[in-house]
């Protein structure tokens, strides 16, 4: 019999604000333990907590790229629950109207991921567990946070790779978090279930809990989706509870069960006073967007003519994207600005970060400018490769690496008297590729660009050569 | 009338222990309390409770930008335990 994986994703992401979601002290990563701290964020008694601006204007923008409704008027609740990380013993929230809902995203199948909610709300101080005792650093604590609620829209684990993907990208693109998941500036929570294929009733479920690696997201479904399989094939029952994922290990362990199952006891916040945004405020904010990812697909794709998979590589890092976009904008053959990008240039950029980051040592208007000399056909593409390499050691333009004078290109007379030279003095090529063997014909090429310093149009050349020896 | 195990359950909630003997009078007590936060019920509803503002006021913010921290020292000064400038765990309230 065969199982369907029936999966939801709570995924928090980080905001990149400069300060705590209640506090001013800082959100920087690392610093030394408890040095970002202060008595709103320590919860200490008689302090009044007040809603960092750009919190609200980061969700708002988060919700509007993800389809998402914008409520009005929307209000923050506690949370409560005992635990070491949390000083005040409950997390300021929101339960009942949380600021955005009912949003999705299309994956690449044109499938669409239904997403429930997007709310607000703080993240915990860290626990480290070392030396057989555990201690608590609280600069965390109060660090702001989205939590993207989808629908149980997912069947495989793929979908949900490309989901995360997809809200990364779209969520740096927006500039509302550095989405970095080594830093732990986004996690995530999957409910699972499964049932026999064909079958409409939903399956007992249970939640892994704060995953921060996509490999580890997939392995840990994996392992999740055989294990419920297994316990049903047994004619057992799935208990609902929350587990964790054991990387080491690679198996995922009860943290807790249904008996102890969460009772929060929400309540309105009563030290914070509700939440207006305004359809003036949610359009300007709307203005402020950036063009999203999949737009900028459509674009590439179906304005630029940039194959699918060269396209989907420039966007991958924005700056690149807008990089190429530049380089590009006054040039006909807009693929070959991708080409060299995605060539010559990324040979210089091997690490992911570099690429993030465009550390590219000339700006696009020179790479505009070496493409439209091509396209004017005032030098040929092994020149222009040639200059390029010159050109990014340098930083320099095109101008200092070609002359007008060899931007003549070769005068037909010339190129005739250089081939005729060729044969020549390449007899044996000459022989051999008359004798069959096609390789040879590119040294007598070869010959002719090295000769002619790459300004000869080789396939001009081939052709003239052709026409000799035959 | 609170029950029992609704009394077991709060201080299971709360990390309370309770002792037998105690929880007669804990019941008493929070009936009370319970029936005095009701009586709220019985005052009209005239506006959207859910949204009436506090004093009025709305979207009370702070701008984002960063004022100093607290010196680490003030911070830890009742923290029991602990070195290198972390809190430690008690043993018995351990997660
Ligand atoms: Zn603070």
């Amino acid at each position: 019999m065969s199982y369907e994986l029936v999966a939801g994703l709570e995924t928090h992401i980080e905001l990149s604000t400069n300060t705590k979601i209640f506090c001013q002290c800082t959100t920087a990563f690392g610093g030394e333990p408890n040095t970002h701290c202060c008595p709103i964020c320590m919860g200490m008694p008689g302090t009044l907590p007040k809603l960092n601006k750009k919190v609200v204007e980061y969700a708002v923008k988060a919700g509007i790229a993800v389809n998402c409704k914008i409520r009005n008027i929307s209000k923050m609740d506690r949370k409560n629950y005992v635990y070491p990380d949390l000083p005040k013993a409950y997390q300021i929230s929101q339960l009942d109207k949380p600021i955005c809902y009912e949003g999705y995203i299309k994956l690449s199948s044109g499938k669409s991921i239904d997403i429930n909610r997007i709310h607000i709300e703080e993240d915990a101080g860290k626990l480290i567990h070392e030396r057989g005792g555990t201690y608590i650093d609280y600069n965390r604590g109060g660090v702001p946070l989205i939590e993207i609620v989808t629908e149980p829209d997912f069947r495989s684990i793929d979908e949900v790779l490309e989901y995360l993907e997809k809200l990364r990208l779209i969520m740096k693109y927006i500039g509302v978090s550095d989405v970095k998941m080594q830093e732990g500036s986004l996690r995530c929570d999957v409910n699972i279930s499964v049932r026999k294929k064909g079958e409409e009733k939903l399956g007992i479920r249970t939640e892994i809990k704060n995953m921060n690696s996509l490999n580890f997201i997939a392995k840990a479904m994996e392992y999740e989706f055989e294990r419920h399989v297994d316990i049903l094939e047994s004619g057992g029952k799935i208990e609902q509870e929350t587990r964790r994922y054991d990387s080491e290990l690679n198996i995922t362990e009860s943290m807790r069960g249904k008996e102890d199952a969460d009772d929060y006891r929400y309540f309105r916040d009563p030290d914070l006073v509700n939440i207006n945004v305004s359809e003036e405020e949610i359009n300007r904010l709307k203005d402020e967007l950036p063009q999203l990812p999949d737009e900028k697909m459509h674009v590439f794709m179906n304005v630029y003519g940039i194959p699918k998979d060269d396209a989907e590589l420039l966007i991958k890092y924005k700056k690149i994207a807008e990089y190429f976009e530049e380089a590009s904008k006054d040039i006909k053959n807009k693929k070959l600005a991708s080409n060299y990008i995605l060539g010559q240039i990324f040979r210089r950029l091997p690490t992911d970060w570099e690429k993030e980051e465009c550390g590219i040592s000339i700006p696009p208007e020179y790479l505009s400018e070496l493409i439209s000399l091509i396209e004017s056909k005032k030098i040929t593409s092994s020149m222009a490769s040639t200059a390029l390499e010159k050109m990014l050691d340098s930083g320099k333009s095109v101008r200092e690496f070609i002359s007008e004078n060899d931007m003549q290109g070769i005068d037909d007379d010339v190129l005739k008297e250089i081939c005729m030279r060729a044969v020549s003095e390449n007899q044996e090529a000459v022989e051999s590729y008359l004798g069959g063997k096609e390789k040879a014909f590119s040294s007598i090429i070869g010959y002719i660009m090295k000769e002619t310093k790459g300004k000869a149009d080789p396939q001009k050349a081939a052709e003239i050569v052709k026409e000799i020896i035959n | 009338m609170i029950k029992k195990d609704e009394v077991l359950k709060i201080a299971k909630l709360a990390k309370l222990s309770v002792d037998e003997n105690e929880i007669e009078q804990l019941i008493e007590d929070m009936s009370k309390i319970i029936e005095y936060a009701d009586s709220i019920n019985n005052v009209a509803e005239t506006v959207d409770v859910e949204f009436d503002n506090i004093n009025n006021i709305v979207n009370a913010f702070n701008e984002d930008i960063v004022l100093d921290s607290y010196d680490r020292d003030e911070i830890l000064k009742n923290r029991e335990g602990g070195e290198n400038g972390y809190f430690a765990i008690r043993k018995s309230i351990r997660g």
